[in-house]
């Protein structure tokens, strides 16, 4: 560091070493965005709570998944604490190129995306979960829609998805059906359940209904690095996507003044992890037990003191 | 036959023939089903250019506005969440019974109280607030724009198509373009429902301005009235039926878009509620939080009805007709004008007692220990018929698709299969189904001339090939033909231009997919509505029956009904079929009811006294007199379904609706806003079409 930057910094390290203990550093309420489901919801409140519990004001914003883009970037929201890398579209490309929202890094949840099968689907097609096996049972998954071809529930046509490519690519004789929502893919999957028919379907976890439907992943060709657009790579010499899907990251972003204008709260939230194994039970505790999110969120916060508080520490050194 | 009607019938057999060429040439050139993406007109990255430069532009203007909106909209809710709920409750009670009465008032004490019953108070008054500011929003502008209209031809011509375009361009289409503008915020649903339920207000500002009569604005000239005294004194005060049914309408129409507006977020509002728990799939908890919905939106449409009804009433030109596509409601318990002051002051000291009461705590907020809420009930209900009636709900389901959806699609040429129908399609089949269709044709010929010969054999070719298999040449000939004989030129000219713009901009493929479904869905309402409309004519007790159910249908927000379709029925084409149907019947019952109690009681006379018998009347002359009518209700049928094809794409559907959900994720102001004129376009070419032909069939009738 050159000499003339030096005071500066010293400075800025006394002010620091100053403002240790005055959090919050502005009084104005941080404003996180709950999105409209149950693990963003807790995935927030933990780290909402946690920034209560340092002394700041802490505001809910319910927020639609894309429009919040929007408000990251004038700090109508200061941060969006789940947001997954596989469905966010060209919104997060934009919102960086902006210039107004950064990243946090990952939040630490592990995301898993393919098709899943259900067990009245293994009953019936005992060849699973080798995705080979899912030509003979065609018609085990057949509908009156796709009738003679089998019937992959996917993914609504707005999530921009490549399973059409990827049936081609692995010469399954299956129509790609995208359901309108993500309330339609589970209902598509209560129904099976409740029926006991089997079903294919695209979908991900952590998410709470896999406490009421038994689902098992397909196994697909792993994921290569390039399968996507080169034909060389993968199962099939000829065709892209013959392989299973990435596994994705989740990401915390934020306005980019958060930083600025609440030092703690952003080393904080930078530092905040959730891993899926506190996440799933909580999940399960609201939307399989009835329990509330508040004292759920709480009871998790008391029970793991050991898990938040070195971030707390951290970030108020 | 006449000389024109010989040259109009060659040009639809001139049609017919391009038709058939085309279909037999659509497998060699596939640019006769939609054209390749090399000859689209980038009309969407001009908009989105357009977009980036205006936002760059404009940004502050519209972001100050946002800043303003949000105080009276923080305040409107901040209010109602301090209230006491009894507080809310007596207030809407004494207004609800100063629009109507004691019914009404007990209506809104029972709506309230389900709202706490339910836990839903909270998310109930932010709505409630929001709707305080988009309604008076939408009033000021609509009453402002009706005025500046009616003054000046040239405003008028402007606002005109402007308003056609703002009831029937998807809320959605717009949603994102108003994001980037405003900003992030509820101010941008208030915003988005103001824009969609202002049109009502301006439509009526003017039709009440243009009926005042000439002896009253005279009188007040003679009496030396200035310019704003004539206006505020003598114009207003007489247009005020008018203006009322138009705050009755506007009021309904803000309310529609609850839910829409609630995409965006901010607030966490009733239609966050239902929009959440539907996208996880909780049945139970949706259906509970969209009743609240429709509540508020019945409350309000039966206390602005009221206060609608009665300045009708007050204002002494008699005959001042009420929309009657709603006729016949609310009629009785009024007249008491003189009674009615010193039971508003009751309630008023009702209401400043239940403010008291905001020191016990179970009056100021409801207690949680005393919320009844039956989701899980409802879900396990719900579980328990799907798990033991899926077989019949699936049969129901098939036969629809089999028989009438996946014909009406791809065409009886492709759904025909021994999977589905049971039999394959031989050559033999084919040729005794173009010889059913002739022998159908010419006995149509005979019996009532060429034009229902004509429509045999178009629709005998469309059920055939199916509407997604159509070479868009034949299509947007025939719709431009048809155009022109009912409407003339202009109407012509706007069904080509319009086909021609949803084809250059690349969406003729899903334009296709939503006409095709609109039109499953208005063919079942034309026929099953008007047969219900027939019986509610002839039958006091079918009408008072219906009365009700239709009124409930109408005053649902949209998504509301998807719910239930979507529990049995699963996602699927089949789901937004029902849904559509449910919505757009309405017109069509209603009308079909109003024309046939309506026809001149003179023929109905001279008819009996010829002896008709009853069947006689209904198709001899009833029927005819009436079908211009009939026409008008399944116009807004059409309408009505068109405007549900955005909220069905959430189940499934596909086509233009699609196109602007998607658009909306991946934030494409260009390409929600093509798909959704395509929407406005097929609308209003159809409402042309429909509409001259009603008028000429009247001024035909002679009862224009």
């Amino acid at each position: 560091m050159k000499p003339k930057n030096l005071l500066p910094a010293l400075l800025a390290l006394g002010l620091v070493a100053g403002a240790q203990g005055a959090v919050p550093e502005s009084d104005e309420p941080i404003k996180l965005a709950l999105n409209e489901w149950t693990g963003q919801h807790i995935t927030t409140r933990v780290a909402g709570e946690i920034l209560k519990r340092m002394g700041y004001t802490v505001e809910y914003v319910t927020a639609g998944y894309y429009p919040q883009m929007q408000a990251l970037e004038d700090n109508t929201i200061s941060a969006t604490l789940e947001i997954w890398s596989s469905n966010i579209g060209e919104h997060y490309d934009k919102a960086l190129a902006s210039g107004n929202v950064v990243e946090l890094g990952d939040l630490g949840l592990q995301p898993v995306e393919t098709w899943l099968y259900n067990r009245a689907a293994a009953r019936d097609c005992p060849g699973l979960p080798d995705y080979r096996a899912l030509n003979d049972c065609a018609q085990v998954f057949a509908n009156a829609e796709t009738f003679p071809k089998g019937r992959l529930v996917d993914y609504p046509a707005d999530w921009g998805t490549s399973n059409v490519d990827r049936l081609k690519a692995f010469n399954l004789n299956y129509t790609s059906v995208p359901a309108g929502s993500e309330g339609a893919l589970i209902a598509e999957i209560q129904g099976a359940e409740t029926k006991g028919e089997p079903l294919l379907v695209m979908f991900w976890s952590p998410h709470w209904v896999h406490a009421v439907a038994d689902l098992t992943p397909v196994s697909l060709p792993p994921f290569e690095a390039g399968c996507h657009d080169d034909p060389a790579v993968g199962v099939n010499p000829n065709a892209t996507w013959d392989c299973d899907w990435a596994r994705g990251y989740i990401k915390k972003m934020a306005w980019a003044g958060l930083a600025g204008q609440w030092p703690a709260a952003s080393k904080l939230l930078t530092a905040y992890q959730l891993r899926n194994a506190d996440q799933i039970p909580m999940m399960n505790a609201i939307d399989q037990e009835g329990g509330k999110l508040e004292e759920v969120v709480d009871a998790w916060l008391d029970a793991n003191r050991a898990i938040w508080q070195p971030w707390v520490d951290a970030a108020m050194r | 036959m006449k000389p024109a009607d010989r040259r109009r019938l060659a040009a639809w057999l001139a049609v017919i023939t391009v038709a058939a060429v085309c279909i037999a040439l659509r497998g060699r050139a596939p640019w006769l089903l939609d054209l390749p993406p090399a000859f689209v007109v980038p009309v969407a990255d001009w908009f989105n250019a357009f977009m980036v430069w205006f936002i760059g532009a404009f940004k502050w203007l519209f972001r100050a506005a946002n800043w303003l909106l949000g105080w009276p909209l923080a305040g409107a809710q901040a209010l109602l969440q301090w209230l006491p709920w009894p507080a809310t409750m007596a207030a809407f009670c004494a207004l609800a019974f100063a629009a109507s009465g004691w019914k009404l008032a007990l209506f809104a004490a029972a709506a309230l109280f389900y709202m706490a019953l339910t836990g839903h108070w909270s998310p109930s008054m932010n709505t409630l607030g929001s709707v305080l500011v988009s309604i008076p929003l939408a009033l000021a502008a609509g009453f402002a724009l009706g005025v500046a209209a009616h003054r000046s031809k040239r405003v008028d011509r402007v606002v005109q198509p402007l308003l056609d375009l703002m009831q029937t361009v998807p809320t959605f289409a717009y949603l994102i373009p108003i994001l980037l503008l405003f900003g992030f915020g509820p101010v941008v649903g208030v915003v988005a429902s103001a824009i969609y339920a202002c049109p009502p207000m301006v439509r009526n500002t003017l039709l009440g301005l243009r009926r005042v009569p000439r002896e009253a604005l005279e009188s007040g000239l003679i009496c030396g009235a200035t310019g704003p005294q004539l206006f505020w004194w003598v114009q207003a005060p007489s247009a005020l039926p008018a203006l009322m049914v138009g705050v009755n309408q506007t009021t309904m129409a803000a309310l529609s878009m609850v839910i829409i507006a609630a995409i965006i977020g901010g607030s966490a509002d009733i239609g966050w509620e239902v929009l959440s728990t539907m996208r996880k799939a909780q049945f139970g908890q949706s259906l509970l939080a969209g009743i609240v919905i429709a509540l508020i939106a019945m409350l309000l449409d039966r206390i602005s009805w009221g206060f609608a009804d009665r300045a009708g009433r007050g204002a002494a030109a008699a005959g001042r007709s009420r929309n009657h596509g709603r006729g016949g409601r609310g009629g009785r318990g009024h007249g008491r004008h003189g009674r009615l002051k010193p039971w508003l002051l009751t309630l008023i000291a009702l209401a400043i007692f239940a403010g008291a009461t905001a020191f016990i705590p179970a009056a100021r907020v409801y207690p949680e220990a005393w919320v009844f809420y039956p989701a899980d009930a409802i879900n396990a209900a719900l579980r328990f018929v799907t798990a033991n009636y899926s077989a019949a709900t699936d049969a129901v389901k098939h036969a629809a698709l089999f028989y009438y959806l996946l014909p009406l699609k791809i065409g009886l040429s492709q759904a025909v299969t021994p999977f589905s129908w049971g039999v394959a399609l031989t050559p033999g089949l084919v040729w005794g189904y173009a010889a059913a269709v002739g022998v159908i044709a010419w006995r149509l010929f005979a019996w009532r001339g060429w034009r229902p010969a004509v429509a045999a054999v178009v629709g005998g070719g469309v059920l055939y090939f199916g509407v997604t298999g159509l070479p868009w040449p034949p299509f947007i000939l025939a719709s431009t033909l048809l155009a022109w004989q009912v409407g003339g030129r202009r109407v012509a000219l706007l069904s080509a231009g319009g086909w021609a713009f949803m084809l250059l901009t690349g969406v003729w493929a899903q334009a296709m997919l939503s006409v095709y479904l609109c039109a499953a869905a208005v063919l079942v309402c034309a026929l099953g509505g008007g047969a219900l409309g027939v019986w509610a004519s002839a039958n006091r007790r079918v009408s008072n029956f219906l009365r009700p159910i239709n009124d409930t249908l109408q005053s649902m927000p949209l998504f509301v009904i998807l719910i239930p379709f979507l529990m049995f029925f699963q996602i699927g084409e089949f789901t937004s079929f029902l849904a559509i149907i449910a919505y757009a019947i309405v017109p069509t019952i209603r009308y079909t009811e109003h024309g046939l109690r309506h026809v001149p009681a003179a023929s109905v006379e001279a008819a009996i006294a010829m002896g008709c018998t009853r069947r006689q009347l209904l198709w001899e002359v009833k029927m005819p007199l009436a079908l211009p009518e009939i026409m008008l209700g399944v116009n807004q049928t059409v309408l009505f379904a068109l405007a549900m094809l955005v909220i069905t794409a959430l189940v499934g559907s596909r086509g233009l609706g699609q196109s602007v959900y998607i658009a909306l994720s991946n934030a494409d102001p260009g390409l929600g806003l093509v798909a959704g004129l395509g929407i406005a376009l097929i609308a209003i070419i159809a409402d042309r079409i429909i509409q001259a032909w009603s008028a000429r069939r009247k001024s035909t009738l002679g009862i224009a």
